[in-house]
């Protein structure tokens, strides 16, 4: 509120501290009896210099408050390094998406193919009670949970300057993590105890994963929505001839480390959430979340499709490079054994299923062995879901999505 | 002649001057009988006038339709909203037992094994605690020292209880996962139950029989009208909000724990706190009353089987304090949980707190730190403790507690020692206390087609009602500023009447209370012409469907 209005209506204190301020800042009138005595050899001195006495420096105090001080960001920083790190951050996106992702972790793509396995595995139907449960689930998310939170803002590009009033809403963060929690809950609730009792779910895990490529220091940093672990590690049977394209592509003339801003400060070290002792360490499946609101490019233009498979590839090499680097030591290069993960990107509504196959932390030139990137991508769960007139709606409701995270879990 | 230039002018006023004396001649046949027939007799003074005005009132409530309605219906009185006492779940002042017992109409039972209905489930849970037993010391252990996260934390709650609650969260998904997945195969109501992390529930209700804010008693001293009964008790608007880490709910309610008649038994006592809450350390604020259990109208799952909650709050109390204030916390912090969860349950099958319950509905609560654990298990059997019926209502909530057990001893290199089955059978048993399909009519006061506003046939109306009523509950500011009296006004104004001169425009200069105003009291959108339906119309505002009381 502007408080001028109120303010003026009488306020006699007002005036008075204006009056001050005003006589305060007044500048002495030059009299010229300085220059005239000065004619006369009498000395002048200034007046200050005999009121002002010279401050002593005073040293800095430490003081202990409830909180630690946050150190400054400046050269003495415990974390700072002089060779910059190109950070990717799970907030933002590469600029080529999925091309620039293949570059940065080596890797062949083969699209729309999965495992065999899982292939088969996602044709088994399940019983109807579950697929209930899917749609409540959905409908949870999506129309009956509480958050009332300010959604992002209306705009209209036919007028842009006009300013519609901000809906209360889920918020995406809140809508991903109810939906996923809750399929991979009924996907637990219809498998056996004993397979269950092998895995082991954790919430917000997060990765740091440290490479060098063609000379320059690279560190992608991502939260796993859910990380699923299993008591020993994961093994696809793949088959390599089956992909048809085998290039890495060249993105001239972009270099594949754009939007990846250098940092000064970091630590070297990666980082896999599961200590080694932990006995359900193996990495199994991965969900990613997809939050709009949050994901931006670093030139703010909006995040295209291809972007956001991008995602995917580079958090599913997070994730395996970090547990490869746990196993192995830091500098590892070509696996013994390649290591296998399972990724679940989702929005919300999408869902883009991946499986990646580690073989190398190998990732300069474009040459010799290579990782590989199996995906499944745009598999939509329904097609709205809302409240459309004031009434709940879940329109399409897809059930074979059910049946994918059904098998990402079981293989 | 002057009234045919007025019957040019308004056509209708025609039809509206009936001739009042052309009545007269129809005669009811009827108008005699033998025995002769009075009118009732009713008290005539003030108070009996006054309460009869609120019964219809609640009468009125009672006959709304839809579970939405009626929480539209308990706010009508207040544009700015109720200025509610607010009691948090994660936080509780000191010696605050005899005010939040009051307050909810609790009587509690100290415990140290689970009530009788439990005790059916007994041999189940002890094979089951066999089976998941080692998990559980696994996942603790790992939960402990196996997992690396990075708790962050914000300025506006104490460090201690964030880290805590944290920890405590990660915990108790890993239990109830492990639990809830053993569990799926052996008993049914697993499977169908839907499991909510972070849930919002909010409560709101009347209580009775408190004494007065100083400001209102002042205010009465000055009104004439009020002579002679200056310290008449008010209702003071109570608020729950609270964020349970986790809760799992059923689309059927769980049996009673003690027979609905026993509610009335006296030995369930609840002592007095007429107090005004500031004097214990809960304060007031301006908001619309809202019940909500964690999901809007609709959901299927609508019986809350049981709820997780963190006890980071007891770190964060003075030493002083002590520790039996400390479990006596522990205890109001699960009876203000439960409650207020089970009363917003209540609110979606149709009561309020003016029309009473009809049937029992039962929670479990669970409060824990990942280390410690207490069990409560709370049966809500009246919601009406408005000024009106406080003291008459023979109905008790109960409430039976355990102490904080030790769900293990210590943690040694990765590994727990000495796991409490006994505890974890506990937990257990609440699980396996399965929900129950109730042979009553469970939501008496609600509509037999429109129950909730999306059954609602009209578009116009449905659509109003929707989006009215998540405003009204988000409690998002006002879009112009609330009425204030600034202090310049009352030094110049009030206090010294220098401005005498000036054109009285300000309400207290008419002596207006601009917070006495209805929901109801503001212009409906206006419609410009363009939109307005073809050929003519004169309807220059849109129609608001508030709730007729």
């Amino acid at each position: 509120m502007k408080l001028s209005n109120v303010l003026y209506r009488q306020h006699v204190g007002f005036m008075f501290k204006k009056h001050w301020a005003v006589q305060g800042r007044r500048v002495p009138i030059d009299t010229s009896i300085e220059a005239k005595l000065k004619a006369k050899g009498i000395p002048v001195e200034d007046a200050l210099e005999f009121v002002k006495e010279k401050p002593e420096p005073r040293e800095r105090i430490e003081i202990i408050g409830k909180y630690e001080q946050v150190k400054p960001l400046d050269e003495n920083h415990p974390d700072y390094k002089e060779r910059p790190c190109l950070t990717l951050k799970n907030t933002s996106v590469l600029l080529e998406g999925i091309s620039q992702a293949q570059v940065l972790t080596k890797s062949i793509i083969a699209e729309d193919k999965l495992p065999q396995r899982i292939e088969e595995m996602a044709e088994l139907s399940a019983p109807k009670a579950v697929h209930e449960g899917v749609k409540k689930a959905i409908l949870s998310a999506n129309v009956f949970d509480c958050e009332q939170k300010k959604l992002p803002k209306i705009k209209d590009a036919e007028r842009p300057a006009f300013n519609f009033p901000r809906i209360l809403g889920i918020s995406d963060r809140r809508k991903n993590e109810i939906l996923t929690n809750k399929l991979l809950q009924l996907v637990e609730k219809s498998n056996d105890a004993e397979v269950t009792q092998n895995k082991y779910v954790v919430n917000d895990a997060e990765c740091h994963s440290v490479f060098d490529k063609d000379g320059d220091l690279i560190k992608f940093q991502d939260v796993s929505g859910i990380l699923v672990t299993s008591n020993k590690p994961m093994k696809h049977e793949l088959n390599e001839n089956d992909i048809p394209f085998i290039e890495i592509p060249d993105l001239y003339p972009v270099k594949h480390t754009v939007t990846l801003p250098p940092e000064h400060f970091y630590s070297e070290n990666s980082k896999y959430p599961l200590r080694p002792s932990v006995s359900k360490k193996h990495p199994h499946t991965t969900w990613l979340h997809f939050n709009r609101t949050e994901v931006g490019n670093l030139y703010e233009t909006p995040v295209t499709p291809t972007q956001i498979l991008g995602r995917s590839l580079t958090h599913a090499f997070t994730v395996a490079s970090a547990y490869a680097k746990q196993l192995h030591g830091e500098d590892v290069k070509d696996l013994p054994e390649p290591i296998h993960i399972n990724c679940i990107q989702t929005d919300g509504q999408r869902f883009h299923f991946g499986v990646f196959e580690l073989n190398t932390l190998n990732v300069d030139g474009t040459d010799g062995t290579k990782n590989v990137w199996y995906c499944k991508n745009d598999v939509k769960l329904y097609d709205s879901s809302r409240y459309l007139s004031g009434m709940p709606v879940l329109e399409n409701y897809n059930p074979k999505v059910y049946g994918y995270i059904n098998a990402f879990y079981n293989c | 002649m002057q009234l045919l230039r007025v019957h040019r002018t308004f056509p209708k006023l025609k039809k509206v001057i009936t001739r009042r004396y052309s009545q007269a001649l129809q005669l009811e046949e009827n108008e005699y009988t033998d025995a002769p027939v009075y009118p009732p007799i009713i008290d005539t003074s003030l108070e009996a006038r006054k309460l009869r005005i609120r019964q219809t009132l609640h009468k009125k409530i009672q006959e709304i339709n839809t579970v939405e309605e009626k929480q539209i219906a308990l706010n009508m009185p207040r544009f700015y909203g109720w200025q509610s006492i607010v009691l948090n779940d994660n936080k509780v002042p000191f010696n605050a037992m005899p005010l939040v017992q009051h307050y909810t109409r609790t009587h509690f039972q100290s415990i140290d094994k689970l009530p009788e209905i439990y005790a059916k489930s007994s041999p189940i849970a002890d094979t089951i605690v066999q089976e998941i037993k080692s998990c559980i010391e696994e996942c603790i252990a790992t939960e402990n020292e196996g997992v690396e996260r990075n708790i962050v934390t914000s300025l506006d709650k104490p460090e201690k209880q964030q880290i805590s609650d944290a920890h405590t969260k990660n915990i108790v998904k890993q239990i109830n996962r492990i639990i809830l997945n053993n569990l799926t195969d052996k008993v049914s109501h697993i499977l169908s139950s839907q499991v909510d992390y972070d849930p919002r529930h909010e409560a709101f209700w009347f209580i009775g029989s408190v004494d007065l804010p100083w400001d209102v008693r002042k205010w009465r001293k000055k009104q004439k009208w009020y002579k002679g009964r200056l310290d008449q008790p008010l209702d003071r608007p109570v608020q729950y909000i609270g964020s349970p880490i986790l809760t799992i709910r059923n689309h059927l309610p769980l049996k009673p724990i003690i027979d609905h008649s026993e509610a009335e038994n006296p030995d369930f006592k609840v002592p007095k706190f007429s107090h005004i809450p500031e004097s214990v350390g809960y304060f007031s604020e301006f908001r619309h009353g809202t019940n909500i259990p964690g999901f809007w109208p609709g959901d299927f799952d609508e019986f809350g089987l049981m709820s997780f909650h963190g006890r980071g709050h007891i770190l964060d109390r003075s030493e002083s304090f002590g520790p039996e204030d400390n479990l006596e916390a522990l205890h109001c912090q699960a009876i203000k949980a439960s409650f207020g969860w089970l009363l917003a349950q209540a609110s979606y099958q149709g009561f309020t707190t003016f029309n009473d319950l009809t049937y029992p509905l039962v929670t479990q609560t669970v409060l824990t730190d990942g280390h410690l654990v207490s069990f409560y298990a709370y049966q809500l059997n009246t919601i009406v403790m408005h000024n009106d019926e406080v003291d008459s209502n023979p109905k008790h909530n109960v409430c039976f507690g355990t102490k904080p057990l030790e769900l293990y001893e210590t943690i040694e290199n990765g590994k727990v020692k000495g796991l409490n089955e006994d505890v974890l059978k506990m937990l257990v048993q609440f699980y396996l206390n399965a929900p129950e399909e109730r042979d009553h009519a469970m939501k008496p006061y609600l509509g037999k087609e429109e129950q909730i506003i999306a059954d609602i046939e009209d578009d116009n109306r449905r659509c109003w009602l929707e989006s009215r009523y998540k405003h009204l509950v988000a409690n998002r500011p006002k879009h112009f500023l609330l009425p204030e009296l600034y202090d310049w006004e009352k030094i110049y104004k009030i206090k010294f009447n220098t401005r005498f001169f000036e054109a009285r425009r300000r309400p207290f200069e008419f002596d207006i209370n601009p917070f006495k105003r209805r929901l109801d009291d503001h212009l409906p959108p206006y419609i410009p012409k363009v939109l307005r339906p073809y050929p003519k119309s004169r309807k220059k505002f849109e129609t608001t469907y508030y709730p007729n009381v």
